[in-house]
């Protein structure tokens, strides 16, 4: 994979560095994930230009962490328990004003204190807002998004709950979309 | 894994009619979904943004992924931002009990080559 040249930024940032994505994983889970890398797989790539100047973008989160409400109904990880090919398909929604202390985590192949520690290590709504403040983003979305994503079985993650995140990223004007993986 | 869903995720959401960037420890296995734009990061499970507590850090991410929206302009674009995790601390950064699927494949070993090549058995759920 080539990487690109950011003309706007200055050249301490300037990306010189290549990841190494198996820095953090050992074991067989390397060779899985190695694997899974190369396996064929969709070929299409979508693409939606992007409109307007990101000082003027609105723009939601979304996270595969199982981040729910404390107030909300709980992802179910006996779903994975007893199917381990499989997880709760369902999301929650996460509203901008959310904070650490509002929410639960459900994620069985991480550790997630970090996340409990501070919900801004995986979903920086936080961070969000305060760069809506200083005018480098347009707005922060009223509602982000969290799913279980872990799953080798995703048809009903990407039938039943992405359309449906979907719509409501169209009700609430949002232009662009980050997406953040554990 | 997730690094796998998301950009399945991404894909669908991209479709939809919405600009989208993922912020991947794992480039080549999120882009194997036919992501559109991908920032790479070299930082723990757990962690993507950065550590707990780590406000400037965090930030520092964030802006760096969502400038690169407006620098990215090629389907399948992907930039390996430039941030170090230069602690050589020893993380806990797995569960505290193995996920459902390692139990089952110590008691279901010939199931490993599904697992291995992404075929799971007949949808149950």
């Amino acid at each position: 994979m080539e990487s690109a040249t950011l003309t706007c930024w200055p050249s301490h940032m300037q990306p010189t560095k290549t990841i190494d994505s198996y820095r953090f994983v050992d074991g067989i889970a390397k060779k899985v994930l190695k694997r899974w890398a190369g396996l064929p797989g969709e070929t299409q790539v979508p693409w939606t230009p992007l409109a307007s100047p990101l000082s003027e973008c609105t723009v939601a989160l979304v996270s595969s962490a199982g981040i729910a409400l404390k107030s909300d109904h709980p992802f179910d990880p006996d779903i994975e328990r007893r199917d381990p090919w499989f997880a709760d398909p369902s999301y929650r929604v996460l509203p901008r004003t959310v904070r650490t202390g509002d929410i639960q985590v459900c994620h069985l192949h991480i550790n997630p204190a970090f996340t409990e520690q501070d919900l801004n290590s995986v979903l920086p709504i936080e961070r969000l807002g305060e760069l809506a403040e200083m005018g480098e983003i347009g707005a922060a979305a009223p509602s982000n998004y969290s799913y279980m994503g872990y799953t080798l079985r995703p048809e009903r993650l990407l039938r039943e709950s992405v359309p449906a995140m979907v719509r409501q990223l169209r009700e609430e004007h949002v232009a662009i979309v980050m997406l953040i993986p554990v | 894994m997730c690094c796998w869903s998301v950009g399945l995720v991404q894909r669908e959401i991209e479709a939809a009619g919405f600009s989208t960037i993922s912020l991947s420890m794992m480039p080549e296995l999120t882009a194997s979904a036919a992501a559109p734009r991908i920032a790479a990061i070299e930082h723990p499970f757990g962690m993507t943004l950065g550590r707990p507590g780590d406000v400037a850090g965090q930030l520092e991410v964030l802006r760096a992924t969502l400038r690169a929206m407006e620098e990215l302009a090629q389907p399948s674009a992907v930039i390996h931002l430039p941030f170090e995790w230069t602690s050589t601390e020893k993380l806990a950064l797995g569960p505290t009990e193995p996920p459902p699927i390692a139990k089952y494949l110590v008691s279901h070993p010939w199931a490993f080559s599904r697992f291995l090549n992404r075929t799971p058995p007949a949808n149950t759920g």
